[in-house]
């Protein structure tokens, strides 16, 4: 059964026809073509479909369509939208912190939605912010590095 | 071709700690994956699965399927010609038998695994195609399983392939067999040796499968065009492998497909091999539509793809009381799953190379088994192999009472030593690593005190890695730049360290190059990305490349500045005349000479030399014996890597590859049922490494140039996944004097170890 749903992506106002069996993840990628959010095992064990929801990451995986309405979702294509790379996405190219990038995305989100609420946090609690989002390719320490970089601070001594 | 030792001073853009030139598209979610794409029309595919371990196929009936409204095609086996047993496609040294890829993708007859595919469905949408698959009616007569190598070569055991007599016992078995093949390598009395030496370590140990665990699970479009030709979009670590395989299981005359390599992500050797891919383009021909398939986590586990083989390793290995090693012996038994599986002969020769020993009896057994058909991961059975021999060689220095690194330098193979093949090492450095672990402070500072028992390991690893053939050429546009195209796709930074070789030898700034890779219709036929050859082979046949380019410029330089091509210099974007000071820009150049028709360099490695792998691990660890949980503390690896192209993609690949290593060391481990079913196929249950797991691993980056290949680069990406768990074992004993020698090394076993010594030093 298909349904009209009214939610704020990215700060623009859409309709979109979904499928009552759509989960948000489905709803970005198949119906909005906003493939930048991955989906790397559809039950929430990953983090690769990682956006954020009034701010707060989820995984787009677990959320229904039909839950969307009257919330903002916020995804990667948001966060650098005026074709300026985010301070996120800047440090993690330049600390070698995307390999095969099909983790990345959702790092970012998990990343910015840490640094919007806590601008300079401990390694310890970036290493917490991104333990939902596997990253098969890197090991982590480099994406902690540019997380950390961003931040600015304590962190940076403490994870060199 | 040159030493890399003489020019490295040089050296302009290569060795550069230089950001990935495709960061960008990743960031920002730009970077496209097969199931990112949409066309108009496209339906998509469902695979239906085998519930049973082993059981024969009596029928299969997709006419209620086929009825479904919206359904748009169905395949099974009966829709794809039958291969025989050996019918070879080129891979590497090896080949690869399309009997068994055919296996892998669509089960005919027989099903040997639960989760191998009996048939496929397009539909509309994937909900539509998933209803389908529960309306395939399927008659099995469940067969008995052998789900280890215990039972499965049992006197009495089913046997999977009554096609297969093990290979490597004379006379030729008259009954097939379980066993597919039996090596052995062999040089002086390996038992004799064993029986006089003084001091000798026995070991056992168990390794459960695990999983390469890329984070993008297998996927595909697949498009057929109304005159019949294919095209394939694919995550696959060979654009000419897979369109040799998908060619092969379809009877498709190369000249009529073309497979398209998307962004990778992930692959560690479980995407050499197609899944599902022929199956797409059969249904995309039978429904006349775009058709994508896209597989579940919980298939990607759960049979649908190849993990890496589980085994049972038993070394023994003796020393005089001087330190020196005697002997050498070794049995290793791979569980394949469900198909035969690689040799175990790299594997072999891997465990024991780094070794100076005159006795050596090495033997190699290959095993089906009713689980999924194990495919490559990382330097494939290298880190089951040192778990085995690096804890052995731990328990010899035990036994001599001798540092584990003095141990190692007293015994270490050098340039020319023997290897286990028989022939002379070629140029390593060995020796070098060990005296860098020597002096760094990993080894020299004194394990800091804790709460818990806290241990340090040692482990070394081996790796030989392959060549085979990579290709490329250049072409340069309008504004003088060059735009290379290249045969292989981009597992680890390829696309960088390339445009660091091109900037380099055009003596250019790696922003003006423009790399990408070519499908397998744009490009010279190039292998797969395996075996650590890509950075190796790719940089040779970019360098032949960038130089034929720059020979057809400097013909037209000449001409445009009419003096002899060899009175010309060339440097920076620039030739200019040796006398009278005339010059001329890459940039004029094209300009002036753009309707001359086109300058196409071109470049092939077939032979390089090998460049072999070798590493050193340090690592120490803290273990709660209340709990048996390890906690690994501080984690450093040393690598040869002959020259780093980029010591940030060189750490990129030794951090991931050590960590996926801990992860197997600790908590990956695939957990049958009695029925052959993966209890925990997810990503919850099967426990991948998170950010809190691990820490920061240190990398030291030792150069050893290898001779005879184009700037001495060695192949970087496999070895750093081998020694991590022996590291993290030897660690384990070091701190609590008891022996793990069950992997993952979770913390159940921890404690079952503990406990059970800890109960024999109580009884005595």
């Amino acid at each position: 059964m298909k349904v009209l749903l009214n939610c704020t992506i990215n700060g623009e106002e859409q309709s979109v026809l979904a499928d009552t069996r759509d989960t948000l993840l489905d709803l970005l990628r198949d119906r909005l073509g906003l493939t930048g959010t991955k989906e790397g095992c559809g039950n929430g064990n990953c983090g690769t479909c990682t956006v954020l929801m009034d701010g707060a990451p989820i995984n787009a995986c677990l959320v229904l369509a039909a839950e969307v309405p009257g919330r903002s979702i916020t995804t990667i294509e948001g966060v650098s939208a005026d074709g300026a790379l985010h301070p996120l996405q800047q440090a993690l190219v330049e600390h070698g912190g995307t390999q095969c990038g099909f983790c990345t995305p959702g790092i970012v989100l998990a990343a910015k939605a840490l640094l919007d609420e806590n601008p300079r946090p401990s390694e310890t609690q970036i290493r917490h912010a991104i333990a939902g989002n596997l990253c098969r390719c890197t090991g982590y320490g480099k994406i902690v590095e540019a997380i950390a970089a961003v931040a600015g601070s304590a962190a940076q001594e403490e994870s060199r | 071709m040159s030493d890399g030792a003489e020019l490295a001073p040089a050296l302009k853009v290569i060795g550069q700690r230089l950001p990935r030139v495709d960061a960008r598209e990743r960031v920002t979610g730009e970077a496209r994956y097969p199931a990112d794409l949409a066309f108009p029309g496209m339906a998509h595919a469902r695979l239906l699965r085998s519930p049973h371990a082993h059981a024969r196929i009596l029928r299969i009936d997709t006419s209620r399927a086929a009825a479904l409204r919206g359904v748009l095609a169905v395949v099974s086996a009966v829709d794809f010609p039958e291969l025989p047993v050996g019918a070879m496609i080129p891979m590497g040294e090896l080949g690869y038998d399309m009997w068994m890829v055919a296996q892998i993708n669509m089960a005919r007859r027989k099903v040997h695994w639960v989760g191998q595919p009996v048939a496929g469905v397009a539909a509309v949408d994937a909900h539509v195609a998933e209803a389908a698959l529960a309306l395939i009616e399927v008659d099995y007569e469940p067969l008995p399983a052998v789900l280890d190598i215990a039972s499965a070569t049992a006197a009495d055991a089913a046997v999977l392939h009554e096609h297969i007599f093990t290979k490597g016992i004379e006379p030729r078995p008259r009954t097939p067999s379980n066993v597919c093949s039996r090596i052995v390598i062999e040089r002086g009395d390996a038992q004799g040796a064993l029986a006089a030496a003084p001091a000798t370590a026995r070991l056992s140990v168990q390794v459960d499968t695990a999983h390469q665990g890329y984070l993008e699970p297998q996927a595909v479009v697949a498009q057929v065009d109304s005159n019949g030709f294919a095209t394939v979009w694919a995550s696959t670590q060979g654009q000419f492998t897979a369109e040799l395989m998908i060619a092969a299981m379809l009877g498709l005359p190369a000249s009529k497909l073309k497979v398209v390599p998307m962004e990778i992500g992930g692959g560690f050797g479980g995407k050499i091999a197609i899944h599902g891919e022929a199956v797409a383009v059969r249904l995309s021909q039978k429904c006349r539509r775009p058709v994508k398939l896209v597989f579940s986590r919980e298939e990607v586990l759960q049979g649908g793809s190849g993990p890496p083989a589980a085994v049972l390793i038993d070394i023994a290995v003796g020393a005089g009381k001087d330190g020196k090693l005697t002997s050498i012996t070794g049995n290793y038994r791979l569980d394949a799953g469900g198909l035969p599986g690689l040799s175990p002969s790299l594997v072999m020769q891997a465990s024991a190379a780094l070794y100076q020993c005159p006795n050596l009896n090495l033997q190699g057994y290959d095993v089906v088994t009713n689980k999924p058909r194990t495919e490559a991961y990382r330097a494939p059975v290298g880190i089951q192999a040192a778990f085995a021999m690096e804890q052995a060689m731990d328990m010899l220095c035990q036994q001599l009472g001798m540092d584990p690194l003095e141990f190692r330098l007293r015994n270490a193979s050098v340039t020319g030593s023997t290897m286990p093949i028989g022939t002379p090492f070629p140029s390593i450095g060995l020796t070098t690593i060990l005296e860098r672990v020597r002096e760094h402070p990993c080894w020299r500072d004194p394990l800091p005190e804790g709460r818990l028992l806290r241990g340090r390991g040692l482990a070394l690893g081996y790796w030989r890695g392959t060549s085979m053939t990579s290709a490329g050429h250049i072409t340069i546009a309008g504004d003088g730049r060059p735009m290379v195209t290249m045969g292989a796709v981009d597992l680890s930074g390829t696309r960088t360290t390339m445009a660091q070789v091109v900037a380099e030898e055009f003596g250019l700034d790696v922003e003006d190059i423009h790399i990408h890779t070519g499908d397998s219709k744009s490009v010279g036929y190039s292998d797969g990305a395996a075996g650590s050859r890509v950075a190796r082979t790719m940089t040779a046949a970019l360098v032949e490349a960038s130089r034929d380019a720059l020979t057809q410029l400097r013909k037209r330089a000449a001409e445009k500045l009419q003096c002899a091509a060899d009175q010309l210099d060339y440097a920076s974007g620039m030739f200019r005349a040796r006398t009278g000071g005339a010059a001329i820009s890459l940039a004029q150049l094209m300009q002036a000479t753009l309707t001359d028709g086109a300058i196409i360099g071109r470049g092939v490695s077939t032979k390089l030399p090998l460049g072999v792998e070798i590493g050193a691990h340090v690592c120490d660890v803290e273990v709660d014996d209340r709990t048996g949980l390890v906690t690994v503390l501080r984690y450093t690896a040393f690598q040869d890597v002959g020259l780093a192209l980029n010591p940030a993609a060189v750490e990129g690949q030794m951090e991931g590859s050590v960590v996926q290593g801990l992860g197997w060391a600790l908590t990956e481990g695939f957990d049958y049922g009695p029925d052959g079913r993966l209890r925990n196929a997810s990503l919850l249950d099967y426990r991948m490494p998170t950010a809190l797991d691990v820490p920061k691993i240190d990398c030291v980056i030792v150069e050893t140039p290898v001779p005879n290949v184009p700037y001495g680069v060695r192949g970087v990406g496999e070895v750093p996944i081998v020694p991590p768990a022996a590291a993290v074992a030897n660690a384990i004993a070091r701190a609590t004097g008891v022996r793990v020698t069950r992997m993952p090394m979770t913390p159940e076993r921890v404690l079952t170890a503990l406990k059970r010594v800890r109960a024999s030093e109580y009884s005595t």
